[in-house]
């Protein structure tokens, strides 16, 4: 705050706020055009302005800090140019940290697209008594607390005590215990199976909205025609919910991208040996613990450019003609 | 008749998943209750059962031996004054986007709604020393307003969707009667919007009941500890304390509030958050 240019900018932003709020003329209304102007700054620009100082400010801030090489305070800094960009690149740890969130990218995409898919259908097609108890339960992990789920996993995959462990003595399958989270190799993967218990109730209420919106009668139609319910999936489900396949799709990637440090923080803090750190949570060990904040805000700007960079590409992927039967 | 049977038969078949993944989620909760009531000694001899006795021992230790008592007192103050501050900001602004028409207000409501895309880690640096500069680093009520500002993007685009179904009429009406436009807010456009400022705030408040991360960066010491923050450190401890029934009950602490009002509006909340991921 201390700097020149952050109070500029959030100058700026004011500026811009009180330009993009002047009213438009109005008809015949009675009250004078002042007091609706009044009545129009109350609305927006105390919300504006807390808006600007705790969203916009630290973004467009935490860009410019990325050109610093600051530790302890911020008054305590030194311009160096890209120097924390080149650093960034030369970081053997930053290029594992991106490989294991598109890891995590991949598998929960796949893993929670194809539950939730089964899971809507059975639920929609098949008429099941019971099917708002799953529903209910389903969600349940949606709205636990991380710290609750990751603490629960992490005795799910304690060594001695965890219930993994002891369901594969259970099976006399000793040979594929695991000190699951404690071994480099299995760490990341062990992350996956969390997350996608915890993430397909929503997914699932999405795609279970979009069936249900599916006419009968195609199906009625493809029946006569003589497709098998597989066919009818591909032919008639897949195509008529692609609307909110991609959306969930979009969704698990930007909440993955911009999140998933918060479950690696709770269950491995990024170890062992930084197996498990993904972009996030090396941030967050970079600034908050060794007080690199300089090159903490490098990496910050990095998630932010291949999260936008990411979701231009998948758009581009998923688009597809608009289906009319 | 061949065909029913088959169907009952497939029916049967689609039902193993869908049973075995109910125990998956729910076996795991109800394990956490069960272990929250077992001493130590128990835990070790029998992690997956039934409790032998019931007793409330882990709790007392976690209330008193482990602050969680002040945890949820923290917990509870930002919770409640993050939920208020998201709803004095956002009502306002969404029917200001709503309903006044000004120019920029496309413009306002994008920024806004993008401002839910954007990752914030990378705001949460800058964001640590502004707090330090206001003194508010370290302190519930300065979490409690980052909280609520965080929420703000999903919170405007929530209501200003529900305030579309709001007929102009009634507003008319109310300003024909010589209502202030700030009366018309209050007391016309809040009252009817009532069922979306219900649905958001129960949102946000197990939002912020549940938050770890910016309360990790932006709380220091222990007697600010957010729950989430205290169960993380007695999680910590436990690896060399073991002290796995106390870690238990704190959960359980932390869990119950949220499956209380899972229960109570378990519509509203699946409603709002697939409409809200649906939309965004």
């Amino acid at each position: 705050m201390r700097g020149v240019i952050p109070h500029s900018i959030l100058f700026i932003i004011c500026l811009m706020a009180a330009s993009s709020f002047s009213i438009e003329k109005s008809g015949e209304m009675v009250q004078s055009k002042k007091q609706k102007y009044l009545f129009l700054a109350f609305c927006l620009v105390p919300t504006f302005i807390m808006f600007s100082i705790f969203t916009l400010y630290p973004l467009f801030s935490g860009l410019y800090y990325s050109f610093f090489e600051m530790s302890g305070s911020s008054s305590n800094k030194e311009f160096i140019g890209f120097d924390n960009y080149i650093r960034l690149f030369n970081d053997d740890i930053i290029l594992d940290t991106i490989i294991h969130d598109y890891f995590l990218v991949v598998t929960k995409v796949i893993g929670i697209m194809i539950m939730a898919m089964f899971f809507a259908v059975a639920l929609t097609q098949l008429k099941i008594k019971e099917a708002p108890f799953y529903r209910i339960v389903f969600f349940f992990p949606n709205i636990m607390s991380v710290v609750v789920i990751g603490i629960l996993w992490m005795f799910i995959y304690n060594p001695d005590l965890g219930l993994v462990n002891s369901g594969l003595a259970f099976l006399g399958l000793e040979n594929l215990q695991r000190p699951w989270l404690g071994s480099e190799t299995w760490a990341l993967p062990s992350l996956v199976l969390p997350s996608i218990w915890a993430g397909i109730g929503l997914f699932m209420l999405m795609l279970m909205g979009g069936i249900a919106n599916i006419s009968k009668s195609y199906y009625e139609a493809a029946e006569i025609d003589g497709a098998t319910q597989w066919q009818q999936f591909w032919r008639v489900t897949v195509p008529l919910v692609w609307p909110q396949i991609k959306i969930s799709i979009l969704y698990i990637v930007i909440t993955t991208l911009n999140g998933s440090f918060i479950i690696v923080q709770v269950m491995t803090g990024g170890g062992p040996n930084n197996a498990t750190h993904v972009m996030g949570s090396y941030l967050y060990q970079q600034a908050f613990v060794q007080f690199n904040f300089g090159y903490g805000a490098t990496i910050g700007v990095m998630i932010l450019v291949l999260s936008l960079i990411t979701v231009m590409i998948l758009q581009f992927l998923l688009r597809r003609e608009k289906v009319d039967y | 008749m061949k065909r029913s049977i088959g169907e009952i038969l497939g029916k049967g078949a689609i039902r193993i998943p869908l049973i075995l993944w109910s125990l998956a989620v729910l076996y795991p909760i109800f394990w956490m209750f069960l272990g929250s009531f077992k001493s130590n000694a128990e835990i070790y001899r029998n992690p997956w059962g039934i409790p032998e006795t019931f007793n409330w021992q882990n709790f007392a230790d976690a209330w008193t031996n482990y602050n969680i008592d002040t945890s949820v007192f923290n917990s509870l103050i930002v919770t409640f004054v993050g939920a208020v501050l998201t709803l004095v900001l956002a009502i306002p602004t969404a029917y200001a986007i709503e309903r006044l028409k000004f120019r920029g207000s496309h413009f306002l409501f994008t920024l806004y709604v993008s401002a839910m895309m954007i990752p914030m880690v990378l705001g949460w640096i800058p964001l640590f020393f502004l707090l330090a500069q206001f003194n508010m680093l370290d302190n519930i009520y300065g979490l409690a307003i980052v909280y609520a500002v965080s929420q703000l993007p999903f919170t405007i685009f929530v209501l200003t969707s529900f305030m579309t179904t709001i007929p102009k009429s009634l507003e008319e009406a109310a300003s024909i009667d010589g209502m202030s436009p700030y009366g018309i807010l209050l007391k016309v456009i809040t009252p009817l919007s009532m069922s979306g400022i219900i649905t958001v705030t129960i949102m946000n408040a197990i939002q912020f009941w549940n938050e770890y991360f910016m309360a990790l960066i932006f709380l220091q010491s222990n007697e600010n500890y957010t729950l989430a923050l205290a169960i993380d450190f007695i999680s910590s401890e436990a690896q060399y304390t073991n002290a796995w029934g106390t870690l238990f009950a704190s959960l359980v602490i932390a869990i119950v509030p949220v499956i209380i009002l899972y229960a109570i509006f378990q519509q509203r909340i699946a409603k709002g958050m697939t409409e809200g991921a649906i939309k965004g």
